[in-house]
């Protein structure tokens, strides 16, 4: 382990009621990284982070965060750690004000400070259970913060927050990351992990499928760009032009409607096409394979395998 | 002091004067009820009481019902909730320790009994008047240990039931029959012998006991007495291992 390892997780496992949750995972997180855990439900993300917050004991596995074993020496580690955790709250009738001064320990960074820069200086008075969702989060990265953490674990950030709340929070996790923090994203949502991550992990049934940066998980599982557009009488030497164009792996017609699909290149080598070709097809659209594709493209190249956990992993019927 | 401790204790009370469950049943439902039924029954002193003052009996009892609320009610349902909805995962996520909070909880209780019986003292002062302490040792025993057996009651029932409701069920459960058997309710002497078999071995019965007997002199008690001291030890006992103490 070097002095940058914050994280470092050998073959983690944890299981509930003979249920495997995590199975032999291996994470590792360098100082500096914002890491995303990414999967859908029932992956396993939540009980890692607990784990390596110390909140709940492996069955099995090597962990060390910070220099510390969380199973022996979560006293001295949590301290460290701020954490935003899933299904939280705080008292309803605690006021934003006195969760800071509850929560703040002696190395605390100035509560008001934080709270001005979240938006919530005008609630110092305001009860907890008044709060608006985005303002509860908000609150929650304000204590994540607050003790200057070297470690901060954000689980399921922006679940259930409006749009622009969403990017308030994620302009506020940028800062972080700015400020020389390290941070572990549990998500679900994929264009959080894109926007956010400089690197992520992608689980299923407790076990890591693939990792790495956003852009390189979308160019291993989901490389495949795809044009559209209508030409009803589509002259022949475009479309042999468009075949030929380097990146390009199909081109299909259907009556008028024609689709091109291939690296994400082809975009700019079909656009050049098309303008040589005036004039330019009115409902020409572009889909850019985004994480989410990479993701379900990483599910069909391996199938579950049959697993309790696995036959939960519904991407798109995930509950939030 | 811990310091985790002191602002668990501080931020819990500052809380507790905010939440209406506690100011109604802890606080108020025992000086009404009080008021009420020492009313009912008037000042002469009575056969049916011992040949005590009947408002007086039920001013040394009503300080238990006090400790009972608090026990079986206010910390079941207080700590239910807080770890149904989380509460008390943040707490530990934020590096407070785990007995931290119970023990918190425990102050807490304690502080509370302390004040709400100073209240209804205060209250029944000029209405009855405040009986005479016959033997103040006993009673200075019997109160602190009752204390201690229903608030560490109060936090292994917190740690035991799964919801605020099941919290808030199971505490009305056993609160009231414990309350109309053992303390608040009519005397003795119009129960039947089925009724009195059933009242007399519950922990308020015996806890009122040690505490009434001595405080109005119609004897030592100590059979309740070292029931009631048992009783706290057992109970604290088993809220320490429950809540890793």
């Amino acid at each position: 382990m070097s002095e940058r390892d914050v994280v470092t997780v050998r073959g983690l496992r944890k299981s509930y009621g003979g249920r495997v949750v995590v199975d032999g995972l291996d994470l590792a997180v360098s100082a500096g990284e914002i890491v995303g855990l990414i999967g859908a439900n029932g992956a396993g993300k939540t009980t890692t982070v607990e784990c390596v917050q110390g909140l709940r004991k492996p069955d099995a596995g090597q962990l060390r965060v910070l220099g510390y074993d969380p199973v022996t020496q979560a006293g001295e580690l949590r301290p460290l750690i701020g954490s935003q955790l899933q299904d939280s709250a705080l008292p309803d009738r605690l006021r934003v004000a006195e969760a800071v001064e509850l929560f703040g320990t002696p190395r605390a960074r100035d509560g008001g400070e934080l709270l001005s820069r979240f938006g919530l200086a005008p609630r110092r008075r305001s009860a907890f259970g008044s709060l608006s969702g985005g303002e509860r989060q908000r609150l929650f990265l304000v204590l994540a913060l607050l003790n200057r953490p070297r470690l901060v674990i954000l689980d399921e950030l922006t679940q259930g927050l409006d749009p622009a709340a969403r990017r308030g929070v994620w302009a506020a996790v940028r800062q972080l990351h700015d400020e020389g923090a390290t941070v572990l994203l549990v998500t679900h949502e994929m264009d959080e992990a894109e926007a956010l991550c400089g690197r992520v992990v992608v689980m299923r049934a407790g076990r890591v499928l693939d990792a790495g940066a956003p852009a390189d998980l979308v160019d291993r599982h989901a490389g495949t760009a795809t044009i559209r557009f209508s030409m009803p009488d589509p002259p022949a030497p475009l479309l042999d032009q468009v075949r030929r164009l380097d990146g390009v792996r199909a081109v299909e017609r259907a009556g008028a409607r024609i689709t091109v699909r291939g690296h994400r290149r082809i975009i700019a080598y079909v656009g050049a096409a098309l303008v040589r070709w005036e004039p330019v097809p009115a409902d020409l659209s572009v889909h850019v394979p985004s994480l989410e594709d990479a993701l379900l493209g990483l599910l069909e190249e391996r199938p579950a395998t049959g697993t309790p956990a696995a036959a939960e992993m519904n991407l798109a019927g995930g509950q939030r | 002091m811990n310091t985790a401790i002191g602002k668990l204790v501080r931020a819990e009370l500052t809380l507790m004067t905010r939440d209406p469950l506690v100011l109604t049943f802890v606080f108020a439902f025992p000086i009404v009820t009080m008021l009420i039924i020492g009313g009912a029954f008037g000042t002469r002193p009575d056969r049916g009481f011992d040949n005590a003052n009947p408002a007086h009996w039920y001013v040394a009892s009503y300080l238990t019902v006090v400790i009972a609320a608090t026990g079986l009610v206010m910390l079941p349902v207080h700590l239910a909730s807080y770890r149904e909805r989380g509460v008390l995962r943040r707490f530990a996520a934020a590096g407070f320790p785990r007995w931290s909070f119970a023990t918190a909880q425990l102050i807490v209780g304690l502080l509370t009994t302390a004040v709400a019986g100073a209240l209804l003292l205060a209250v029944a002062a000029p209405v009855y008047g405040i009986p005479a302490v016959h033997d103040p040792w006993r009673v200075a025993a019997a109160l602190p240990l009752g204390a201690i057996a229903f608030v560490s009651i109060g936090v292994l029932l917190g740690s035991l039931l799964p919801s605020a409701r099941a919290a808030q069920a199971v505490g009305l459960l056993l609160f009231f029959p414990s309350f109309l058997l053992g303390a608040g309710g009519p005397p003795p002497h119009v129960m039947g012998s089925v009724v009195r078999k059933v009242a007399d071995p519950l922990p308020l019965t015996l806890l009122t006991n040690a505490v009434r007997e001595p405080w109005l002199g119609l004897g030592p008690a100590t059979g309740s007495l070292l029931a009631v001291a048992a009783m706290a030890v057992v109970a604290l006992v088993l809220a320490a291992r429950r809540t890793a103490l």
